[in-house]
């Protein structure tokens, strides 16, 4: 029996969950602003509403992970977002532990999706 | 065409908190410019009314964007929610348990109590939907306030209860037996009166305990409290079924016991009667007590089947500890 959608849709939102605060922190080692971040995860195939985008720039400068300054580019005031050293270490510790889970992973999955159960069952 | 915007801003900023909320504003107004910039860009034209509405709808809803600078995307999170519904269990319980009896007592002391007790029962559900909303209250503040009540750190494995065999009784049948419960010990003690009167007799003819209920007053009493009791206990602890098990058992043996001594005793009731109606209520009597001793002798058996039914879930219930415990 096929898996429902909205099952799927659910289980891939709770997998990208984390992954996005790292994907957004690894990007930010380089300045940007909200909508070239936007474009830049765009391009590397991690796509996120801007809904969520923004509360989540606005979270992690609370937290202390990003540093942000208001300056006009290109006739807009524009807001630049960068990682904060703290940022910087954290991104570092995550990326540890991504790389671990990552390889952990790799051993347990298959290389090429699941493959049938054998013997035709 | 910037109206759109400005509505969508305004909409935003209408749900977010005073505090940083110009800054919010300006961020997703440039935000969303710059979206509008580059579709208009993508297109070789300037943005319609429709472009900028696409563009809005994919930024979201003004209200889960608004809730998202918040952080407070629970009501009650997932650390409280699972307190929440036993919380909601036990303290609705007891308001509709409490609402019961109070409504049950008026009602007897009222001169229709059917008719009065239909009238008042909107009060109980009253005293429910507030229970409930207190509740709730209470564990919003707690979310909000981040009280860590340190439920899911400071629970005991030990604590668990054995038995897996019996379902919990509901809330619903706990309450309702122990307002029974109460009714009945009020009555039992003479706290509250019911009348006695024959049906059908008018004022003429009374039913009264005869001399055999003496001697088992006090026990009959303390078998109705140990009732009420374990029915408490089923509201705040459902689970501990062992135990209620070992009072079930014991408690209709006793009621066995009692009834031997009622079925020997002789005469269960007497009827009064003017002296008029002496030799009709004579013939009554016999009749009244014919079926008062056939309803105990019945409840004799149902009691003793519902002992073996426990006994036997009783052992059910510790078997798979016997098994579990291995050679010694």
């Amino acid at each position: 029996m096929p898996i429902a959608a909205d099952i799927l849709e659910a289980l891939r939102l709770e997998l990208r969950r984390g992954t996005l605060i790292l994907a957004v922190l690894g990007t930010l080692r380089a300045e940007q602003y909200g909508y070239s971040l936007k474009t830049r995860l765009g391009e590397a195939g991690v796509e996120i509403d801007e809904g969520a985008l923004y509360p989540m720039l606005r979270r992690l400068e609370t937290q202390g992970l990003l540093v942000s300054e208001w300056r006009e580019e290109g006739k807009r005031k524009k807001r630049f977002y960068r990682l904060s050293d703290d940022g910087a270490a954290a991104l570092a510790q995550l990326t540890a532990e991504w790389r671990a889970m990552n390889g952990a992973l790799e051993t347990i999955l298959p290389e090429h999706g699941l493959k049938k159960k054998e013997g035709g069952q | 065409m910037t109206d759109l915007v400005e509505r969508y801003l305004a909409a935003v900023e209408r749900r977010l908190a005073k505090d940083g909320a110009e800054d919010i504003i300006a961020e997703l107004r440039e935000a969303i410019d710059a979206r509008i910039e580059a579709k208009a860009g993508e297109m070789g034209r300037d943005a319609s009314a429709d472009d900028i509405a696409r563009v809005l709808k994919d930024f979201g809803h003004p209200a889960i964007v608004a809730s998202r600078y918040s952080g407070r995307e629970y009501l009650i999170g997932p650390q409280l929610y699972p307190w929440f519904w036993d919380a909601q269990r036990t303290g609705v319980g007891l308001v509709i348990a409490i609402s019961l009896i109070v409504l049950c007592l008026r009602a007897l002391a009222s001169d229709a109590p059917v008719e009065f007790a239909l009238r008042s029962f909107d009060e109980v559900i009253e005293g429910a939907i507030f229970a409930f909303g207190l509740i709730t209250v209470v564990f919003v503040l707690m979310e909000r306030t981040k009280a860590d009540l340190k439920l899911a750190s400071s629970w005991n494995p030990k604590g668990l209860p054995r038995d897996n065999v019996r379902k919990p009784k509901s809330m619903f049948e706990t309450v309702f037996t122990l307002a029974f419960d109460i009714v009945f010990i009020l009555w039992w003690t003479g706290i509250v009166a019911i009348p006695n009167n024959l049906p059908g007799q008018g004022n003429s003819m009374s039913l009264q305990f005869a001399e055999a209920w003496l001697g088992v007053h006090d026990v009959i009493l303390a078998l109705a409290v140990l009732g009420m009791a374990t029915h408490i206990a089923d509201l705040i602890h459902p689970a501990w079924s062992r135990l209620r098990a070992v009072v079930s058992i014991a408690g209709h043996a006793v009621g066995l016991g009692v009834l031997w001594v009622l079925l020997r005793a002789g005469p269960l009731v007497s009827l009064e009667a003017a002296a008029a109606e002496s030799e009709r209520a004579q013939a009554l009597s016999t009749s009244v007590n014919m079926s008062v001793t056939i309803g105990l002798a019945v409840t004799g058996v149902i009691w003793a089947v519902m002992i073996g039914t426990e006994a036997w879930r009783l052992w059910q219930s510790l078997r798979p500890r016997a098994a579990a415990a291995g050679p010694a």
